[in-house]
């Protein structure tokens, strides 16, 4: 998956860090402000009311 | 003739085997990418990539949360902060124990909470309901349960992991330490109900003789056998929502208000990083305030 990834990054290989390093915020972005948000509440950590 | 010594002697000078070996040995063929090998290499990064989306998960509960709910709390409380100037000051009601009750909007904070035994940094404001969203601005007030300074149960809500987390070291209170509520008239002066282990010896105990003490005591011994289930603090199963009842645990039994112990009840969840159980601390008042500029309660010292 990594490697497939990796080959198909464009561009010589300082280009391809900056991808890469640009593709995983992007990916850390996505679950911290949309993924785990809609998440957790389904999630059996922080329920604090009682019913 | 001397036989030859078998040495294990590795250096170039006396390896006359690779001394004169020029070529470096071709390296091995990569082996060619069969299907199995795609699908174990496949299946491994996987499962590496899982467990850091479960480490960044871990880190955005504990952490992002809190930056998340901070901006939060500081707009709901900077929007009580003008509420509060921007009215004409009711003068407190003649009874300093009876309010007129206001109309609480949903999301919206409506009072301060403070715990001086957790440092002078530790203030909250409460906003009306307990969903999800309500929490992440700060705790909740429970709809329908009484206001601050009112007979019966003001029962708060508050996350003990992330979202700012109010109530992490809740289990940390002691009886007799002191919970200040503020509404834009009132301070309120709650104070944690004795222990369970307490209640017994609580006549006795060196304790009850202290100044912030005054005022609390079992209630099972003050206001009868109704209360008897009401102490400091309690562990319960999430489905007991009788400990926000106006009387603790006693549900369907009508006591008129009258007769009724103004209580404090704050719920969170218990274990730690654990929705299993529910950790609830209740309080009672015992004194109150009309606020008046630059008056601050003596409570608040404490710690």
């Amino acid at each position: 998956m990594y490697g497939w990834i990796w080959r198909r990054l464009p561009g010589p290989l300082y280009l391809r860090i900056i991808e890469a390093v640009v593709l995983t915020a992007g990916i850390i972005a996505l679950l911290m402000f949309v993924v785990f948000p809609w998440a957790e509440p389904k999630l059996p950590f922080n329920h604090v009311t009682t019913q | 003739m001397i036989p030859r010594v078998e040495d294990d002697y590795d250096d170039e000078y006396y390896d006359d085997d690779d001394y004169y070996d020029d070529e470096e040995p071709a390296k091995p063929a990569p082996p060619p990418d069969s299907m199995a090998r795609k699908a174990v290499r496949g299946v491994g990064e996987a499962l590496i990539t899982m467990g850091l989306v479960v480490l960044l998960f871990v880190v955005y509960e504990v952490y992002v949360t809190d930056l998340l709910s901070a901006e939060k709390q500081a707009d709901a409380t900077a929007a009580l902060d003008s509420e509060w100037s921007s009215n004409v000051v009711t003068p407190p009601p003649s009874d300093p124990n009876r309010q007129a009750k206001t109309t609480l909007i949903e999301g919206k904070a409506f009072a301060k909470m403070y715990i001086p035994v957790f440092g002078s940094d530790w203030k909250f404001s409460v906003v009306e309901g307990t969903t999800d969203k309500h929490l992440e601005i700060g705790p909740g007030h429970y709809k329908d349960t009484a206001q601050p300074g009112e007979a019966g149960n003001f029962a708060i809500a508050g996350h003990r992991v992330g979202k700012g987390a109010p109530f992490n070291d809740l289990d940390l209170l002691e009886s007799c330490n002191a919970i200040v509520v503020q509404t834009q008239t009132q301070w309120f002066v709650y104070r944690v109900l004795p222990m369970s282990n307490e209640v017994a010896g609580w006549a006795g105990n060196a304790k009850s003789k202290e100044a912030a003490c005054t005022g609390v005591a079992p209630l099972s011994t003050t206001l009868g056998d109704a209360y008897a289930k009401t102490v400091g603090q309690e562990i319960v199963v999430p489905t007991q929502g009788e400990v926000i009842a106006p009387i603790p645990h006693q549900v369907g039994t009508t006591v008129p208000a009258d007769k009724q112990a103004r209580l404090l009840t704050l719920t969170t969840c218990h274990p730690r990083f654990s929705d299993r159980q529910r950790l609830i601390v209740h309080a009672i008042e015992t004194k109150s305030y009309p606020v008046a500029d630059g008056f601050i309660p003596p409570e608040m010292q404490e710690g």
